[in-house]
């Protein structure tokens, strides 16, 4: 073992990581090397003095703040979808099932004798579906034009009938609607409602939340359990920028009264990725800068956001607001 | 021997009743179980806590990070498929976590020598550890109080990655196998870097002796 090993080892063996036959064969390169000896002395030496920084078991009042903090926050979450339940469940099982060999392998035989079976009927309908391909030729016409398949969204079965050239197909279809009223509406706002949370397009979420937010600000009926949730969906988990600014711009009227707009923009100061947003979100604070729990998020954003405006801004409302005992 | 068997059979038959019931209580959050989350929560906060307070100084961001480490949990909770033990994953989450906080404070070139409290007040932490021997020896607690700091200065100039294996391995008596899958990482590699973060600290503190 050369003096460079040894030294690694030699930390390795102090904090006991060290594989016994490890420690045998340090040992005798130690005991024939003075200068490695003296190693093992300063790592220990090291050990000893890091403990003039000793680790504190936390403070009660830490441990009871922080509690309350997290509780108020979780709080404030919107409670789990059903298929999001739904979906996590059936997710999960089938990571048990995985931990279950016998139970795996017996989904893996079951599973095995399906696809036999599956693709026996698959191979039968692809014959027939040759054969009426084949038989179309002369006529073939796209699926495409095919008015009454317009818009499929999928096809749910395929049975052919025995011995015969019938096939059986179930399928689900899309059916576009168009709906005209007013902001008023209850069916315009629980549409878009459902198109702040669920639309693809960044577009129409931008229409909706912009459109919802007007309402809120405008004091038109913009109750707890509607649109201001909606907003404060839009606010935390839009993927854009442009929507959670509508939507926190919607909720400014409400921070002072409802404590969960206040903290839905706390959670927006402390934790959105775009700066602009959380220096929107400080400006919102304005009428309740002086709640011990904004303060305590500004002062947390004061030291360790990324943005040295941020930081400015946040101590500068700190020191402006006189602290409340 | 045979009573040190049954004590050894005794202590595995508990702890596997143990991580049984953890992963009941773990499965019962999944499905949406508010105080199955809460009585996880309670499991963990205390380490979660003792480790962001030593590594950070500070109060206030030892309690953002218990903040966001939980919240983190719990919206990612859905993930967790038992494929390691839930104590690595809440670790992982909360090393992740302080390894951004000491790569932010690099950035900006704080330093944090001594712990505040939520005042800003400083917390002696050489008199929160008692020792009678220090009441009668004024000078001695000086030393150590300088000590204190000298360490902590030292534990300043440590890359974030040295820093958070020397706390896991020397603060927080992890093995070098966990601190490897805690940090997404090969227990060869936690061990290199502990060996960098040794040498270093004691190029650093070879003037205090």
């Amino acid at each position: 073992m050369n003096c460079e090993l040894a030294q690694e080892r030699i930390v390795t063996a102090a904090y006991g990581e060290l594989a016994d036959e490890q420690v045998h064969e340090l040992e005798q390169h130690l005991s024939g090397c003075d200068l490695c000896r003296e190693e093992r002395e300063q790592a220990l030496a090291l050990k000893v003095l890091a403990n003039a920084h000793p680790v504190l078991e936390p403070p009660p009042n830490l441990v009871a703040r922080a509690r309350m903090r997290l509780g108020e926050a979780l709080d404030t979450l919107p409670p789990k979808r059903w298929y999001e339940r739904w979906g996590g469940r059936i997710i999960n099982n089938f990571a048990r099932l995985q931990a279950a060999p016998v139970a795996a392998l017996l989904l893996l035989v079951a599973g095995a004798g399906a696809g036999c079976l599956g693709s026996y009927e698959f191979a039968q309908i692809r014959a027939a579906h040759a054969a009426a391909q084949t038989a179309a030729a002369s006529k073939a016409q796209p699926v495409a034009s095919i008015p009454e398949l317009a818009n499929v969204a999928s096809i749910s079965g395929i049975v052919r009938q025995p011995n015969s050239e019938i096939v059986d197909v179930s399928y689900n279809q899309l059916v576009p609607r168009r709906i005209e009223g007013s902001l008023d509406d209850p069916q315009i706002r629980q549409l878009l409602m459902l198109a702040s949370e669920d639309s693809a397009s960044p577009g129409i979420r931008d229409d909706s939340v912009g459109l919802l937010a007007a309402e809120c600000r405008a004091g038109h009926s913009c109750q707890p359990a509607g649109i201001r949730d909606a907003l404060m969906v839009a606010l935390r988990y839009d993927k854009s920028a442009a929507v959670r600014q509508k939507a926190l711009e919607g909720l400014e009227p409400y921070v002072a009264q409802d404590v969960r707009v206040r903290d839905a923009v706390l959670e927006a100061l402390l934790n959105d990725s775009d700066p602009r947003i959380r220096t929107a979100a400080i400006n919102l604070l304005e009428p309740v800068e002086a709640d011990t729990s904004v303060r305590q998020v500004l002062y947390s954003v004061s030291n360790s956001d990324e943005s040295p405006q941020i930081r400015n801004v946040s101590r500068q409302v700190l020191s402006r607001v006189p602290e409340i005992q | 021997m045979g009573g040190s068997n049954r004590d050894g059979s005794a202590q595995t038959q508990e702890r596997l009743q143990a991580r049984e019931a953890e992963m009941d209580l773990i499965r019962e959050a999944q499905a949406g179980s508010r105080s199955a989350f809460d009585a996880l929560v309670r499991q963990y906060e205390h380490q979660v806590l003792r480790l962001a307070l030593h590594l950070t100084g500070s109060e206030h961001d030892a309690e953002d990070i218990y903040q966001e480490a939980f919240l983190k949990a719990y919206r990612y909770l859905g993930n967790f498929r038992f494929e390691c033990s839930f104590y690595t994953w809440i670790y992982r989450i909360v090393t992740n976590l302080c390894l951004d906080q000491l790569r932010r404070r690099k950035t900006r070139r704080e330093d944090h020598a001594v712990i505040v409290d939520r005042a800003g007040d400083e917390i002696d932490t050489l008199a929160a550890v008692s020792d009678d021997r220090s009441f009668s020896n004024p000078a001695r607690e000086l030393d150590r109080k300088l000590l204190g700091e000298k360490i902590q200065a030292a534990l300043t100039k440590l890359t974030p990655r040295e820093r958070m294996v020397f706390e896991l391995k020397h603060y927080q008596g992890l093995r070098l196998r966990t601190i490897g899958e805690m940090l997404s990482t090969t227990e060869e590699t936690a061990k290199n870097t502990l060996f960098r973060a040794t040498k270093k600290l004691r190029a650093q503190l070879a003037e205090v002796r």
